[in-house]
């Protein structure tokens, strides 16, 4: 019995370090000084300093990250939140009445199973006659189609899970359906709201293919940014300011997703089973 | 259902419906039309239609046959291995779980962080001057693999690929494990039937519906990988990681060939969405069966 306990925690160990190792050796690398990187490439820091997060944090012709942190955080919250505007109303029809059983909600669904590819062509000439290439409205649009699917899922399950009692008596007290939505229907879907924000919130913040096909300039997310580090032309790449920049890109969905990890386990299921 | 009621229905799925019908069907259109002219940047608001031409192009072109190629069995090997390594992971560890609840926060750490950082990630670790992983394969081995030359760069790929989305396959089936009804566990347990005969006859067939959706995700997910890939190595020496999705990229941005790329694009359409009907009504047949 011990044995095994110690075992498991050795599986643990491993899995968790090798699993976890780019992130590791990247936080690593950037707390190493400029002249240690590639003389020093171990795990072990000689010298640990902040100068790289320094660089990073400081505004300069190069390197403006706060604009990037700040296209990530818009477009990531619309497309985060506007899947849940779209989908409470039809996911009540859904549930209650069988609305959109045969065509919209499979359609819904099975855009999750589609390259994102296959989007980004069409919607990059649409945007450019629209005047939406590289803008953050319009990178939050198509970071919110890539969410429609798991929210649609998520909203639906929750809403057959309310009891129908609960509504019936709201509709014998004489309520109107807007006020049995928003007062019997809406309150009880806080929870699954909040699931389908920090999923699409999560997988919002890390797409990059659209941030790299629609954004050039002023609209750019941080994934795509912190790319560019990597294209330096001329010269190395500057190792140390390179890993900063990517743990500051990582580390938002990185605390939500740890914070709020039982969250995330539980959605999976309930998403993964009925789609 | 009474005209009062069809109305507020519609009200209530019109916002998704246009949404739908805006960002998606009006790009459905153009991709046909496009799809069937000839078209460069320069010529983007006048095509000059070419009816099938795009596509025998595409069809006509080895290097779309090999991203097909290449995606088919990345998807393949990373699912299969993902599943594997997470069924372990889930079912192994569950007693360790089911008392310290934080460790599964630790193993999900990867699959939170975008594939494309992970992808510059592994760059780094990879690196033949600053990279961890070359500087103790040295130290310790006196050797050190090319990670990212044409021969290892498939394997490189799919352990990036598979270390990172191991947590997914491992959260899911991790859910489901725990809900697995603990009395015949408890039973097995009292008869004396060895762990190993329990989970093999009794416990696995039970996860097998889940498994089977595991492996169908990261197959999907495999099968059109982009960000982390195309941040590693791009598309690799002599575009041996040319995946579908790199494929269609490329002709579109690099080489210009907007009518080629939505040809490719709506191949592949048509593939994921056969695909798609096949894996559903296998599964409607299971469960009716």
């Amino acid at each position: 019995m011990k044995l095994h306990s110690v075992l498991r925690w050795a599986v643990f160990a491993v899995a968790a370090f090798v699993m976890n190792f780019p992130i590791l050796a990247t936080l690593v690398t950037a707390l190493k000084p400029p002249g240690e990187v590639t003389r020093n490439p171990s795990l072990w820091i000689e010298s640990p300093t902040l100068e790289n997060f320094a660089i990073v944090l400081t505004v300069s012709d190069r390197l403006n990250i706060y604009a990037y942190l700040f296209n990530s955080l818009t477009a990531a919250l619309i497309g985060a939140i506007l899947p849940i505007l779209l989908c409470f109303p039809v996911a009540w029809a859904l549930a209650r009445r069988g609305t959109g059983r045969a065509v919209l909600f499979p359609l819904v669904v099975n855009l999750r199973a589609l390259p994102l590819i296959i989007f980004a062509i069409p919607l990059y000439i649409m945007y450019a006659t629209l005047g939406l290439l590289d803008t953050r409205v319009g990178l939050g649009l198509i970071l919110a189609v890539v969410n429609l699917p798991l929210a649609f899922l998520l909203i639906v399950n929750a809403i057959q899970a309310i009891p129908l009692e609960l509504e019936e008596a709201a509709r014998m007290d004489g309520a109107r359906l807007p006020r049995i939505l928003r007062r019997v229907v809406l309150p009880l879907c806080r929870p699954a709201f909040l699931t389908t924000f920090i999923f699409g919130f999560i997988t919002a913040w890390n797409e990059f293919l659209f941030g790299l096909m629609l954004t050039t300039q002023k609209a750019v997310p941080v994934t795509v940014g912190a790319s560019f580090f990597f294209a330096t032309s001329g010269g190395g790449v500057q190792w140390g300011v390179a890993a900063a920049v990517m743990i500051v890109a990582a580390l938002p969905p990185l605390v939500l997703g740890v914070v709020m990890y039982r969250r995330i386990g539980g959605s999976m299921l309930g998403g993964a089973v009925k789609g | 259902m009474p005209r009062h009621t069809r109305r507020e229905t519609a009200v209530l799925a019109a916002p998704l419906v246009l949404f739908l019908l805006a960002i998606l069907g009006f790009p459905v259109i153009l991709s046909v039309v496009y799809g069937l002219s000839e078209t460069t940047f320069q010529t983007l608001r006048s095509p000059s239609f070419t009816g099938l031409d795009n596509f025998s192009r595409v069809i006509a072109d080895d290097r779309f046959w090999q991203a097909a190629w290449f995606s088919l069995r990345f998807g393949v090997i990373t699912a299969v291995l993902q599943c594997a390594l997470g069924l372990f992971l889930a079912v192994y560890l569950a007693p360790l779980i089911a008392r310290h609840g934080w460790t599964v926060a630790v193993l999900i750490m990867p699959m939170v962080v975008a594939p494309a950082m992970m992808g510059l990630m592994y760059r780094l670790s990879l690196h033949e001057f600053a990279g961890p992983i070359p500087h103790y394969m040295w130290q310790w081995f006196g050797w050190s693999p090319a990670f990212l030359n044409a021969r290892n760069v498939f394997a490189t790929v799919v352990v990036a690929e598979t270390l990172q989305w191991t947590p997914f396959a491992f959260l899911l089936l991790l859910a489901a494990y725990q809900t697995l009804p603990r009395d015949v566990a408890e039973a097995a347990r009292v008869d004396g039937t060895r762990p190993w005969r329990l989970f093999w006859k009794i416990e696995l067939p039970l996860l097998m519906p889940t498994l089977w959706i595991a492996l169908f995700i990261r197959f999907i997910d495999g099968f059109r990988v982009f960000d982390n890939i195309y941040t590693l190595v791009g598309s690799g020496p002599g575009g041996i990681t040319t995946s579908m999705s790199i494929y269609i990229y490329e002709a579109f941005l690099r080489q210009g060939d907007i009518g080629r790329a939505l040809a490719a694009a709506i191949l592949l359409f048509g593939a994921a969405f056969t695909l798609l009907s096949l894996a559903q009504r296998l599964g409607r047949r299971r469960r009716a069966a």
